[in-house]
């Protein structure tokens, strides 16, 4: 009843003016019902930041990403993966079938220096974010299929969204932060993108930073530390359940470790509130401190799949090799490839027994866009042999290595990037089992950026047999990617043709689907789409994926504040900052 | 003097320009560019590849980059640094004024622990103090200077948790640095810097004992020597002034070596002990193919040790009357 209430209160903040957003209670498992307050929130990077500018930077954590958290017309409800009205005063008003989207944004937000945040900061951000001479990493969510989408102010509390067609993701991409039009704004108005990207690299001082979201910062000093300070006009509009302005914490810091051992013996120390423990290695030492008293803290494995996934891609164009080429065009061999595949032996040899099988493109956290329908080819030697057979590969020679008609050799070589210990022992168990069947792996690790350039290649003749490689990124809006999916892609990497044109019926229908299911605003809708097109995807299996990693949670002892435990996962990780305190 | 300088400036044109082209291309060489991981990012199209490619140049042939660098350069400017977005002076500046406090540091501890330990070796040559020495410093050479660095990590971790003294581990100030008075600052980065400096400083000094240690030696037998003590000079001037100064002569020859050293940081000890200094920066700089930040530095760097050469030479000259710069 409690919990419905303040979801109730979280959904109608449209109704009052400058009403502030109330964080559902039900978004932490402990309350801070003490109203503890202050402190600092102790975390760790292993590169130190390269910028503090929101439109150059180009880093997975950032420094303007961590300042922008808690700043964004929409916001995802960890529960039910719902976008939810944050800076927008409510839901957007959505006219011209589904391609206009006009939003009231909330009255008395202001940013860190005190000015208020108007329709013109959204606008301005926005320009520059799509202007190609800035190089923003956000450039490409503002356009749908290479057209762009336009924004426009009504006054200075309303904003209008048009699409150039119909977009799932439509709320996640107007949610980016609104950077101040009365620095970025002005200087892109007198200087165009170089004045704009000259403004606040790391040599600028902390108080001429300003920040529209819970933080902003305080100190920065290079390869050491770099402190966020809480914006304190965000809690105005910012409140937890009873009331009370966010975030409960005075300081969000970073220390730069040299590598993640190093931020390892830091949280082991109590020198830092939390560590994302990697291997079984991690988990032992952590559990080892916490057990032998040295550290209070709280360790939780296996809290989900990681949200990536590991695979290996068969090249479909290879014309200097038409033997190979058939090869890896035909489903079959594609399948026996899975069946070959010992995904239990990789979680248990390779990630130590955390990991998780993956099957499909989907990661799967994403439970809701993993369909039960969709074939998976099991580790199965006898069913590879079989599809092999059928390929005419049934006799073998002197090595114990299949042979065709003509007396030539099955086999292909393989090769991951060199130095990720994870991925070399994954190729090396494929190979293993590849070699039961009479299919000869010819594994070798080889320089990271060789292999991306491989991989990346265009034309009728690529310059690989197969790789072995990983990926990570997108939403659980729309979990296909938009340059893995469609055909044309630069990571359609089984078929890329220099006209990027499909092969296979299976691909023209993928490709459809994904744009189908990209247009499609109604959940359920994308849902049964997604199904489909992951269905289609298994049945193709142009990409073998294999398994990935598991997310585990440690944290200090003295924050409060996190997730109940089945709202943590790799996707919304273990907290919602606004609501850690210190103990 | 002058006449030498102007020389050496001259030769120098050449020797950087040889060196540029070296150090651009080398670097270039490497397959992939910075973009490379981008590429496989599956939320970045291959249109904004291609705009950052052009906003970095990087879609120009490798010979216009090089000679669009070169005419930067000479203006000064040693082009913008891919990951910074800013000018890569600016990158590396405060990195190296954070080396340089502890290079200097390992330098003063290092010749100050060489050289007293080179003389006694020398004047108690197969004493007991001698060969001990000679034991612990041969110890010392045998190990890398980042290996040792982390069994001293691990004892003052031991000591933390036995003392619960707050003995820096790694870094350049304590956390509550800004809240500390000027003094105290000063004395908070002194504390950081000591344990770094200290093991870095002995362990090489280990080589420079040696070679002090021969050289005194060597020059303790020589003819003159004998003579001065015959004359009846003190020991201490015979030691010091007579034998000391001859036996360095290598040793000032090679000190304009330290001079890029000095803004090239401390390597490995920065980065075992989180240090911020310009040996982290750089090698991130190369995981991420930062080409003008690598270049850039390269280049300073040399600049440094043609500089550092003719410092030695002058130095060389006011040390042994024998050699003239003119």
């Amino acid at each position: 009843m409690k919990r419905a209430m303040f979801v109730a209160l979280a959904m109608t903040l449209g109704s009052a003016v400058a009403a502030p957003f109330v964080y559902p209670a039900a978004w932490t498992a402990e309350q801070n019902t003490a109203n503890k307050r202050g402190g600092e929130f102790r975390s760790y990077t292993i590169s130190d930041f390269k910028t503090i500018n929101p439109f150059t930077s180009a880093e997975a954590e950032s420094i303007p990403l961590r300042m922008g958290e808690g700043a964004g017309l929409f916001v995802q409800d960890p529960r039910n993966d719902e976008l939810i009205p944050y800076m927008a005063d409510g839901a957007p008003t959505i006219s011209n079938n589904g391609r206009r989207f006009v939003v009231k944004i909330r009255q008395g937000m202001k940013f860190s220096d005190g000015q208020a945040i108007t329709a013109d900061d959204w606008v301005s951000t926005f320009r520059i974010h799509t202007d190609d001479k800035v190089g923003s990493n956000f450039y490409d969510n503002f356009f749908l299929s290479k057209k762009p989408i336009t924004l426009k102010k009504i006054d200075n509390y309303t904003l209008q969204f048009d699409f150039p067609q119909q977009s799932a993701s439509a709320l996640v991409t107007m949610s980016y932060a609104p950077w101040p039009d009365h620095i970025f704004g002005k200087a892109y108005r007198e200087g165009g993108a170089e004045a704009v990207k000259k403004l606040w690299t790391l040599g600028t001082p902390a108080n001429q930073v300003v920040s529209p979201g819970m933080w902003t910062l305080e100190s920065y000093q290079a390869g050491e530390r770099t402190v966020l300070k809480k914006n304190p006009y965000w809690g105005e509009w910012n409140k937890d359940a009873r009331g009370n302005a966010l975030p409960y914490l005075d300081r969000f810091s970073y220390r730069v470790t040299p590598d993640l051992n190093a931020a390892l013996a830091a949280f082991l120390a109590g020198q830092i509130d939390t560590f994302g423990p990697r291997n079984a290695d991690d988990l032992a030492q952590i559990k080892r401190a916490i057990d032998a008293g040295n550290l209070k803290a709280t360790l939780m494995p296996n809290v989900s799949p990681q949200a990536s996934s590991q695979w290996i891609v068969f090249n479909w164009n290879k014309a200097s090799d038409p033997d190979k080429q058939r090869l890896f065009r035909d489903a079959r061999f594609r399948r026996a490839m899975s069946h070959i595949a010992n995904r239990q032996a990789m979680v248990q040899l390779a990630l130590g027994g955390l990991g998780t099988e993956t099957y499909y493109s989907v990661y799967p956290i994403f439970k809701s866009y993993i369909n039960d329908a969709a074939p998976k080819y099991r580790y199965d030697l006898a069913q590879a042999s079989r599809l092999l057979a059928q390929l005419g590969y049934t006799k073998k020679n002197a090595q114990g290595y299949l042979v065709n008609n003509a007396g030539k050799v099955l086999e292909f070589n393989l090769s991951t990037n060199a130095g990720n210990t994870v991925r070399e022992q994954l190729g090396r168990i494929f190979a293993d089992e590849a070699k039961k069947v009479g299919v000869k792996v010819n594994f070798t690790p080889i320089d990271f950026n060789n292999l991306v350039g491989q991989l990346t290649a265009k034309g009728d003749n690529r310059p690989f047999d197969a790789i072995l490689l990983g990926l990570s990124g997108g939403d659980n809006i729309w979990p296909f990617g938009s340059n893995v999916t469609p055909c044309g892609g630069n990571l359609h990497a089984y078929n890329n043709p220099t006209s990027g044109a499909c092969l296979t019926p299976q691909e023209s229908l993928m490709t459809k689907l994904y744009y189908q299911g990209d247009a499609t605003l109604n959940v359920a809708q994308r849902r049964t789409i997604g199904a489909q097109l992951l269905k289609t995807e298994a049945e193709l299996q142009p990409i073998v994926y294999l398994v990935g990693g598991n997310y585990h949670v440690a944290y200090n002892e003295r924050l409060g504040g996190e997730y109940p435990r089945e709202l943590m996962d790799a996707y919304y990780l273990s907290r919602n900052t606004a609501l850690t305190f210190i103990k | 003097m002058i006449p030498f300088l102007l020389r050496r400036a001259l030769q120098a044109i050449p020797t950087l320009l040889l060196a540029s082209i070296l150090i651009f291309f080398v670097i270039s060489l490497a397959p992939g560019d910075f973009l490379t991981p981008a590429r496989l990012n599956p939320n970045i199209s291959t249109e904004q590849i291609a705009n950052l490619e052009r906003n970095f140049g990087l879609d120009r042939p490798l010979w216009q980059q090089y000679f669009l660098w070169v005419g930067n350069m000479l203006r000064g400017d040693f082009g913008l640094s891919f990951q910074y977005q800013q000018p890569v002076l600016g990158v590396i500046w405060p990195r190296i004024v954070n080396s340089l406090w502890l290079v200097l540091l390992i330098t003063v501890i290092f010749y100050a622990v060489s050289i007293p330990l080179g003389v006694y070796g020398a004047v108690r040559q197969n004493s007991l103090g001698d060969k001990s020495v000679n034991v612990v410093l041969y110890f010392l050479l045998g190990f890398p200077s980042f290996f040792i660095a982390l069994i001293v990590l691990y004892f003052i971790v031991q000591a933390r948790f036995a003392t619960g003294w707050d003995i820096p581990v790694g870094g350049m100030r304590s956390e509550d640095f800004a809240e500390l008075s000027p003094l105290g600052q000063a004395l908070d980065v002194a504390k950081h810097l000591v344990i770094p400096a200290l093991i870095l400083a002995i362990t090489d000094a280990a080589g420079l004992t040696r070679v002090i240690r021969g050289q005194m030696l060597e020059v303790m037998r020589s003819d003159y020597i004998r003579t001065a003590r015959a004359k009846g000079v003190s020991e201490r001037t015979a030691i010091w002034k007579h034998t000391f100064r001859n036996a360095i002569l290598p040793i000032v020859a090679g000190i304009g070596g330290t001079l890029p050293g000095l803004i090239a940081g401390a390597g490995f000890i920065e980065v075992v002990f989180a240090y911020p200094g310009i040996t982290p920066m750089l090698l991130n700089a190369i995981n991420t193919q930062d080409l003008y930040l690598i270049a850039g530095f390269t280049m300073i760097t040399t600049v440094l040790l043609i500089i550092g050469n003719a410092i030695s030479d002058i130095l060389l000259a006011v040390v042994d009357p024998r050699v003239s710069v003119a």
